[in-house]
C-alpha cells in the first residue's frame, strides 16, 4: 500500500509535467491541425537556458523566492520568444501547404533547436543546482513529498486552472475557441487569426518552459536530446485525452504520469514505454478521438 | 515514346550499373546503402505517398526483415537463400495484425500509432526477448550468400544484389501504378470520401499499401543484415523512421524520381559532408524547413493532374 501511495504522488508530479507540455502539443493542434514536433525540444532547451539564467545572474548558490521568480520569469520569457519565432519561420510560410509539409518542418525546427542545445551546452549530461529549491521532505504515514513536488503539483494546478479560466472566460480565450473551431469564419468575425496562432504559441511555450525547468529541478540530470521523450509522451497524453481538448490534455498527462509510476513501481522500467503505447493503441481503438474527445464527422 | 522522365531515368539506372566500376570500396558501400535505403523509401512511399496513410514506424518493418534473416540464420543455422521469404513474409504478417485494428483512425491518431509499434519493436529487440534478438548488442555472424557452393561475398556482389532488389521494387512500383490497385489508391488519397462513396473500400485497400510496404521492406532489411553480416537495434529506432517519412515529403510523394532524390539528400550527401559532423544535423534542420517552405511538394513532386499521365492517350504534338 505504501508503495502504491508514493507511486501515486511521482505519477501525479510525473503527470502534471506530462499535462504541462501536453497543452502546448493540443493547443497547437486544436487551432493549426499541426503536431508541433518541435515542442518536445523546446522543452529540453527550457532547461538548459534556466540553466544559464541562473548562473549568469545568481552564479553559484542562492536560495530565494526572487532568485526562483527570477529564473522562471526570464526563462519563460525567452522560450516564448523562441516559440514565436518558430511559428513565425518554420509554419506561417505552410499555412496553406499541405499538412505533412508542415509536419516535416516541424521534424525540422525539432533538430534544429536539439543541436543548437548540442552546440551551445555540449553533448554531455549537465546537472541543475539542487538549491533552486528547498530541499525539505515531508513524511506522512510512511509516504515521502518533497518540496519540489509540491511546487510542481501546486504550479501546475494553478496554471492549468488559470489557462482553463483564460480559454473559457476572457475576450482572448473566446477568440482562440473560435479559431479553433473555423478560422475563415473567425476571420469574418474580425479576429486577428496570425496573432491568436501567436498567443497560441506564447502560451504554449510558456508552459512549455515552466515544463522545462521542473524536469531540471526533479530529474537534476539535462541533456540535449531529452526533449523528444518528454515531447513524445506528452503528445501521446494529449492524443489520450483527445487532442485539441485542453481538459483532455490535463486528464491525459495526470493520466499517463499514473500509469508510468505504477508501471516502473510495479512491474520494470524496461518496458514501461511498450505500456504506454499499448494503453495508448487499446485506448484508441476503443475511443479512436480519446477519452474526452468529441466524435465529430471528418471536416470535407 | 520515351519521355524525359524515362529517359533520366535510364541514365541513372546505367551510371547505378557501372558504378561499381569506378569507385572505391569506400563508396562502394555508400552506393549499397543508397541502393537499400532506396527500396525501403520506395516501400514508405507506397503507404505514405500513394495510399496516404500517415506512417511513422517504417524502420520497424525494415528491422523485422532483418533480424528475421538474423535469427534464421545465426540462431537456426538456415542459409541466407531460405530467410528471404519469411523476411518478406514476417513483416507482412506483423503490418496485418498491427494495423488492421487500427487502419480505420484518423491520419495523426495513426502517426502516434505507428511510431508506438516501432518503439514497442525496439524494446522487445533491446530486452532480449526469448533470448533471440541478442539484446542492445544485437546480433553478429550472419553468413553471405551461398548459391552452389558460390559466395556472393565481396563489396560489388553486394552492391549488385541490392541493384537487383531495387530494380525488381521499381518494377513493382511501376506495375502497381498501372493496376486497379494504384488507381484505387490514388483516388482515396486524392479525395477519400468521394472514393469511398464510388465503391472503393478504403479499408482494404489502405491495409493492402500496408502490407506491400512492409514486405518490400523486409526484403531490404534483409540484404540490409546480409551487406553488414550484424544487426542492432538502432539502425531501426524512430530515428530512422523519421528519415524514410522525412525522404519521402522531401523528395516528392508518389513521385519515384523524387523519392530516390530525397534518399541521396538524407544518406548521400551526410556521407559527403562528414567534416561538418558536428553542425550537420542543424544545417539538416534548417534545409528540411526551407525546402518544405520553398516547395511545399517537394523537391521532385509527381506531375499529373486528376488523371495520371499513363492513363492518358498520347498527345498528338
Amino acid at each position: 500500500m505504501d508503495i502504491f501511495l508514493q507511486q501515486m504522488v511521482n505519477g501525479l508530479t510525473i503527470g502534471s509535467l506530462y499535462a504541462l507540455v501536453a497543452l502546448g502539443y493540443t493547443m497547437v493542434y486544436g487551432v493549426m491541425r499541426l503536431i508541433n514536433f518541435a515542442h518536445g525540444d523546446l522543452v529540453a532547451f527550457s532547461a538548459f537556458i534556466g540553466l544559464s539564467v541562473y548562473a549568469q545572474i545568481f552564479g553559484e548558490s542562492v536560495t530565494s523566492l526572487i532568485a526562483v521568480i527570477t529564473v522562471f520569469v526570464f526563462t519563460a520569457a525567452i522560450v516564448a520568444f523562441v516559440g514565436v519565432l518558430l511559428e513565425r519561420l518554420a509554419y506561417r510560410p505552410l499555412r496553406t501547404a499541405p499538412r505533412l509539409s508542415a509536419v516535416v518542418s516541424a521534424l525540422g525546427a525539432g533538430l534544429v533547436i536539439q543541436n543548437s542545445i548540442m552546440l551551445i551546452w555540449g553533448p554531455n549530461m549537465k546537472i541543475f543546482p539542487s538549491d533552486l529549491f528547498p530541499s525539505t521532505i515531508w513524511e506522512i504515514g510512511g509516504i515521502v513529498i518533497t518540496f519540489t513536488q509540491v511546487m510542481i503539483l501546486g504550479l501546475s494546478s494553478v496554471l492549468m486552472v488559470g489557462l482553463y479560466f483564460f480559454i473559457h472566460q476572457t475576450k482572448i480565450g473566446t477568440a482562440i475557441r473560435a479559431v479553433a473551431i473555423d478560422q475563415d469564419a473567425a476571420k469574418l468575425m474580425g479576429i486577428n487569426v496570425g496573432r491568436i496562432i501567436m498567443i497560441i504559441f506564447i502560451i504554449g511555450s510558456t508552459l512549455g518552459a515552466v515544463a522545462g525547468l521542473f524536469i531540471g529541478t526533479y530529474y537534476r540530470g539535462v541533456t540535449f536530446d531529452m526533449g523528444w521523450m518528454y515531447g513524445l509522451n506528452a503528445f501521446v497524453a494529449a492524443i489520450m485525452g483527445g487532442i485539441g481538448n485542453i481538459p483532455g490534455a490535463m486528464l491525459g498527462g495526470l493520466l499517463l504520469g499514473l500509469f508510468n509510476a505504477m508501471i516502473t513501481g510495479y512491474i520494470s522500467t524496461q518496458w514501461a514505454e511498450t505500456f504506454t503505447f499499448v494503453l495508448l493503441i487499446v485506448i484508441l481503438v476503443f475511443r479512436p478521438t480519446g477519452i474526452l474527445g468529441e466524435t465529430v464527422a471528418e471536416k470535407v | 515514346m520515351m519521355n524525359k522522365t524515362s529517359l533520366i531515368a535510364m541514365t541513372l539506372l546505367i551510371f547505378m550499373g557501372f558504378f561499381p566500376l569506378f569507385v572505391d570500396s569506400a563508396w562502394l558501400a555508400v552506393g549499397t546503402t543508397f541502393l537499400v535505403f532506396s527500396v525501403v523509401a520506395l516501400s514508405q512511399d507506397i503507404i505514405l505517398g500513394r495510399a496516404g496513410v500517415f506512417h511513422m514506424g517504417h524502420a520497424m518493418f525494415f528491422g523485422l526483415g532483418a533480424y528475421t534473416t538474423a535469427i534464421l540464420n545465426v540462431h537456426f543455422g538456415l542459409p541466407i537463400l531460405a530467410t528471404w521469404a519469411p523476411a518478406v513474409l514476417v513483416p507482412m504478417l506483423v503490418a496485418f495484425i498491427l494495423v488492421f485494428p487500427i487502419i480505420h483512425l484518423r491520419g495523426d491518431y495513426l502517426l502516434v500509432a505507428t511510431i508506438g509499434f516501432n518503439i514497442i519493436f525496439i524494446q522487445v529487440l533491446q530486452n532480449d526477448v526469448f533470448g533471440l534478438t541478442g539484446g542492445p548488442n544485437g546480433l553478429f555472424g550472419i553468413d553471405v550468400v551461398r548459391v552452389l557452393g558460390f559466395d556472393f561475398s565481396s563489396q560489388t556482389h553486394m552492391y549488385y544484389m541490392a541493384f537487383i532488389l531495387l530494380g525488381i521494387t521499381l518494377f513493382i512500383m511501376r506495375n502497381l501504378d498501372r493496376s486497379k490497385f494504384g488507381r484505387a489508391m490514388f483516388y482515396i488519397h486524392k479525395d477519400e470520401i468521394a472514393a469511398q462513396s464510388m465503391g472503393i473500400n478504403v479499408r482494404y485497400y489502405k491495409l493492402y499499401a500496408f502490407i506491400l510496404g512492409a514486405g518490400i521492406a523486409g526484403a531490404a532489411g534483409s540484404m540490409f543484415s546480409v551487406q553488414y553480416s550484424a544487426v542492432s537495434p538502432e539502425a531501426f529506432n524512430v530515428t530512422q523512421s523519421i528519415m524514410f517519412f522525412t525522404i519521402v515529403l522531401v523528395g516528392g510523394s508518389a513521385s519515384l524520381p523524387g523519392v530516390l532524390i530525397g534518399t541521396f539528400v538524407m544518406f548521400v550527401l551526410p556521407e559527403m559532408f562528414r567534416e561538418f559532423e558536428t553542425a550537420r544535423y542543424l544545417v539538416f534542420g534548417i534545409a528540411m524547413i526551407l525546402t518544405m517552405i520553398l516547395r511545399p511538394r517537394g523537391i521532385w513532386p509527381v506531375r499529373f493532374g486528376n488523371i495520371p499521365s499513363f492513363l492518358k492517350k498520347e498527345e498528338v504534338k
